[in-house]
């Protein structure tokens, strides 16, 4: 396959027609990849260690030629990899995950993601763990980084469906209380909770100076109330009924949310998290890019 | 000033304005259940924006509504018209139809100037009035109406030409035609501003016809399709007052020498003052009586005339009044035919033994078997229905039992069609079918019995004696006695018909002869004893013989009469077939023309004459016959209409009345000159479109 038709691979629609998760991180990943000018594998996660005699086979460019001026020796230069990145990727999956105006769930996009991140991760090397949530945590996967962890964690993300209400504020502050090694905790959510309850959460995990970035899902019907008759709404947590004209109240709905989603960005801002609002339209080499811009700054 | 509109039927369109009320109650039934993912954001908006939400909705129900409404009100093109709409408004394109008056009555004068040269001078005012576009029609009111431009003109100098052409007819009014003609053409006008002009001295007797035509509602109908039709009347007031001859009966008379006729003339006082007026005979140019006549005001007298003639010719004449307001009524023309043999159909049952009363009637009509006056002609009862229409002035069925359905309906059609019928009733009689139907129809009298009266009584006048009996009488006798012994009771003014003349009478019975007539033309008697030695002596009496001379020539009057036909109808006259190559007819104007001749019957007919007077039909040069035209007395009674009431009786006109002696013109102009409003209609909808789109916009789109 050329390099360039691995692109497709970062629009969701075109993800969730394939067939397994792991296929589908790889290829995102890959796709992701191509697009970069460096490669993201290299340059930060492995360490020098020690040299060693060169023996046939070993690649030339890793020979070390300032000791093979001084010693007249051919030595290879050894690297050590570096593990102690730990990883969390927190799934909401409430009901209202569940939405999806056309083409894909806010649930699908975000377990594609997440499965996206953690092949990334697991990549560079990093151990990454899972916690799939809803008002309680579903499913806690913590941290590992060998080669068994990609397919336990994107076969639970296979697993998981949004059902149930949302508690974030809850299940961040419990998640924050069993991790006590400092990493990075990556929430994808549609945060649609009360923000007095989500903030206090995430400042939990700064308070323990873990990295945050949360990818806030959101479907774009959601942000612009796209709706063009009247018609009857149902909660999709709570089977809550409401009746209105949406073309009518359309613009002080998107305020709403604009006013919701400004509230979350600067105080995620003040407490230094990264937050990236996503639409389940955005390619993923958005998201993508903006985990690979906070792992640099982790070094 | 008034709000009208020209396109009157899209009003109905008005009913749109429902729609988005309709749509809305429907949708709302149909609202869809969505999931969402919460609805954590409309419930926060919904505290504040439901009140304003649901406002909206009604503004924008109430504005589309509007926006229908205006486009439907600006389709039926609202105009308003007066002072205010005149200052600031345009001048709509008009049709207009001008119902002349042109009728004899217009010929009267007032203060020395000819009513229709008033009426003539307001059509100009009126024509004057036209402008580019405007359309015009022309009708007058003249019986029977008559439309002048029958496409219409859009050239004022056309209808002033026709204007010119017309004058003072010597024909009767209708306004009932003349206006279902006008609002017919209206109907289709070109113009959907709509003027109908009425210049006319509103005679009340030229709305006689209304109610058989139901022209209160037009004929056509067009008018009252929901274009308002202007109406403006400009009454021509002249003299009420009025004498006139309002018929002549010339007939001849009973008993007298040949050729004696008498003239009798209804002449009627239509004016408010008691009037003894002259009443002068005329018989071919020369005054040959004359007499005086005391009228009471609306009240009538006969006048009656006699003269000789020869009657071995034709002869015309008038009866004359000396000249008041109205001169063309003041004179009425008859003719008087030359005597001819006259055939007299004698009906006899079927199987009458030789000597019944057929063989009575017909010897006594005929004794010599060459009389010069009647010719009897005898048929079975059977063979009445394949007798010629026509040909018989007078039938006489002789105690026929009762007739087959071809008989009776000859016997009808011939009376309706103004012959004459006698009826003898003896031995013979079906009591049970002559009373079912025929006898209460042509006569108005039912038979009860035979009541028989064996010593017999001696037949007597009844009354005071009809005129029938002129000579025939000597105070209570007759000039030769007969004795009755069996007579039919008979009841008179059944079913509500009139009540026939008494002329005879049987001591004891009742009537023996009895005339009359139930709406049709011709007249019947009716004998109502048995012309049989059995029933009385009357074939042996030397009263029979004049007895039944005078019943069927009184019987054939209508043929001696000869007052003729009214000015406008055609005139016909019955020729000898043998003669008719062609029929030159001298005019009472001195002019001529050639009569139509028409198939059947020897009939000449000028169509449509126009002149009172006498009409003169020439064969070969040679006098063969001759017509009377008159007015139409209905003409003489002046009395006039108050304007408002034609409002009353034309449907879907709303008059004005205009007077005559002022200008007419700044009342016309200024309703003309209505602003139309459609064009505000279409702002005003094109502005609740403009409103409708800013509330309706989704906020935020």
């Amino acid at each position: 396959m050329p390099d360039e038709s691995y692109r497709r691979f970062l629009d969701p629609t075109v993800v969730s027609k394939l067939a397994t998760m792991e296929l589908r991180a790889r290829l995102v990943v890959e796709g992701f990849v191509t697009g970069l000018h460096r490669s993201p594998y290299k340059g930060f996660s492995v360490e020098f260690a020690e040299h060693r005699q060169y023996m046939p086979g070993d690649p030339l460019k890793h020979i070390d030629w300032k000791v093979y001026g001084k010693t007249d020796r051919f030595y290879i230069k050894e690297y050590e990899e570096e593990t102690n990145l730990r990883g969390h990727v927190l799934l909401d999956a409430s009901a209202s995950m569940g939405y999806a105006s056309e083409g894909i769930s806010k649930f699908e996009y975000a377990r594609y993601l997440a499965a996206a991140l953690i092949y990334l991760m697991l990549k560079q090397q990093d151990s990454v763990g899972l916690l799939v949530f809803d008002e309680v945590i579903r499913k806690f996967i913590p941290p590992r980084s060998n080669p068994r962890q990609l397919h336990l964690l994107l076969s639970e993300l296979e697993r998981a469906e949004p059902s149930a209400e949302t508690q974030i504020g809850v299940v961040l502050h419990e998640l924050a209380r069993r991790v006590r090694r400092r990493g990075l905790v990556i929430l994808i959510s549609d945060l649609l909770d009360d923000p007095e309850n989500v903030l206090p959460g995430l400042k939990h995990f700064r308070h323990l100076k873990h990295e945050v970035v949360v990818f806030h899902v959101l479907d774009p019907r959601e942000t612009r109330f796209g709706f063009d008759t009247d018609a009857t709404f149902r909660d999709m947590e709570t089977g809550e009924l409401m009746t209105t004209e949406p073309f009518s109240i359309r613009g002080d709905y998107v305020e709403a949310v604009e006013r919701w989603m400004n509230l979350l960005r600067r105080e995620c801002a003040e407490s230094r998290i990264d937050y990236m609002p996503v639409l389940t339209s955005t390619p993923y080499d958005r998201a993508l890019f903006s985990y690979l811009e906070k792992r640099k700054r982790l070094g | 000033m008034g709000l009208t509109f020209l396109n009157g039927a899209f009003l109905v369109g008005a009913l749109v304005a429902l729609l988005p009320i309709v749509i809305h109650l429907i949708s709302r039934r149909r609202v869809e259940t969505v999931d969402f993912s919460s609805l954590r954001f409309l419930k926060e908006l919904e505290r504040k924006r439901i009140r304003r939400v649901r406002l909206r909705q009604i503004l924008l129900l109430i504005i589309r509504s509007l926006i229908l409404l205006s486009v439907a009100l600006a389709l039926a093109r609202p105009t308003i018209r007066g002072p205010l709409a005149g200052a600031a408004g345009a001048r709509a394109r008009t049709s207009i139809a001008i119902v002349l008056d042109e009728s004899a009555s217009m010929g009267r004068s007032l203060d020395g100037v000819p009513l229709f040269d008033e009426a003539l001078r307001v059509c100009r005012d009126v024509s004057e009035l036209l402008d580019e576009g405007d359309q015009a029609f022309l009708v007058t009111a003249s019986d029977p109406p008559r439309d002048v431009l029958p496409d219409g003109t859009f050239s004022r100098e056309a209808l002033e030409e026709a204007l010119a052409g017309l004058g003072v007819s010597s024909s009767a009014t209708d306004y009932a035609g003349a206006f279902a003609e006008a609002t017919r053409l209206l109907g289709g006008a070109r113009n959907l501003n709509r003027e109908l002009y009425v210049v006319a001295d509103l005679q009340r007797t030229g709305w006689s016809a209304i109610a058989a035509r139901s022209v209160g509602e037009p004929a056509s109908g067009e008018a009252e399709s929901g274009e308002a039709v202007r109406g403006y009347v400009v009454p021509i007031q002249g003299p009420t007052g009025n004498l006139g001859v309002a018929s002549v009966d010339a007939g001849r008379k009973y008993g007298g020498t040949p050729g004696l006729f008498s003239i009798s003339a209804e002449v009627r006082n239509w004016g408010a003052r008691r009037v003894d007026v002259p009443v002068r005979l005329f018989v071919d140019g020369v005054q040959v009586g004359q007499t005086g006549a005391a009228l009471e005001p609306g009240g009538a007298a006969i006048a009656a005339l006699t003269t000789t003639v020869d009657e071995t010719r034709w002869h015309s004449g008038w009866v004359e009044l000396p000249p008041d307001a109205l001169e063309i009524d003041d004179r009425r023309y008859f003719v008087i035919p030359p005597a001819t043999r006259t055939e007299v159909l004698v009906v006899r049952a079927s199987g009458d033994e030789p000597r019944g009363d057929a063989y009575y009637v017909s010897r006594a009509l005929d004794p010599s078997g060459s009389s010069e006056r009647f010719s009897p002609v005898e048929v079975d009862a059977v063979s009445l229905g394949s007798q010629e229409d026509g040909r018989f002035p007078v039938a006489v069925l002789a105690d026929v039992g009762r007739l087959d359905s071809s008989g009776e309906n000859w016997i009808v059609r011939h009376v309706e069609g103004g012959g004459g019928v006698l009826l003898v009733f003896g031995s013979r009689t079906d009591l049970r079918y002559w009373n079912a139907d025929l006898l209460p129809r042509l006569v108005g009298a039912r038979l009860k019995t035979t009541i028989d009266r064996p010593s017999g009584v001696r037949l007597a006048p009844a009354g005071a004696g009809h005129p029938l009996l002129d000579g025939l009488v000597f105070g209570e006798r007759l000039i030769d006695d007969v004795t009755v012994r069996r007579g039919f009771e008979v009841e008179l003014g059944v079913d509500g018909a009139r009540r026939p003349e008494e002329v005879l009478e049987i001591p004891g019975i009742g009537p023996m002869l009895i005339l009359g007539r139930t709406g049709s033309r011709g007249e019947v008697g009716v004998v109502l004893t048995g012309i049989d030695p059995a029933w009385s002596d009357l074939p042996q009496s030397g009263f029979l013989v004049p007895l039944l001379h005078r019943l069927v020539a009184h019987l054939e009057g209508a043929r001696v009469r000869g007052e003729g036909v009214f000015v406008g109808h055609d005139l016909t006259v019955v020729l000898d077939e043998t003669a008719i190559g062609r029929v030159d007819v001298e005019l009472p104007d001195g002019g001529t023309a050639i009569a139509e001749l028409r198939p059947s019957g020897g009939r000449a007919v000028v169509a449509a004459a126009d002149t009172p007077g006498v009409y003169r039909f020439l064969v070969d040069g040679r006098e063969a016959a001759l017509g009377a035209v008159n007015v139409d007395p209905r003409e003489s009674d002046l009395a006039a209409l108050e304007p408002e009431e034609l409002g009353e009786r034309v449907v879907g006109v709303t008059f004005r009345t205009l007077d005559v002696r002022g200008p007419i013109e700044g009342e016309i102009v200024e309703a003309r000159r209505g602003r139309e409003l459609w064009r505000v209609f279409v702002y005003f909808a094109l502005a609740l479109i403009a409103v409708e789109m800013l509330l309706a916009r989704p906020r935020g789109a």
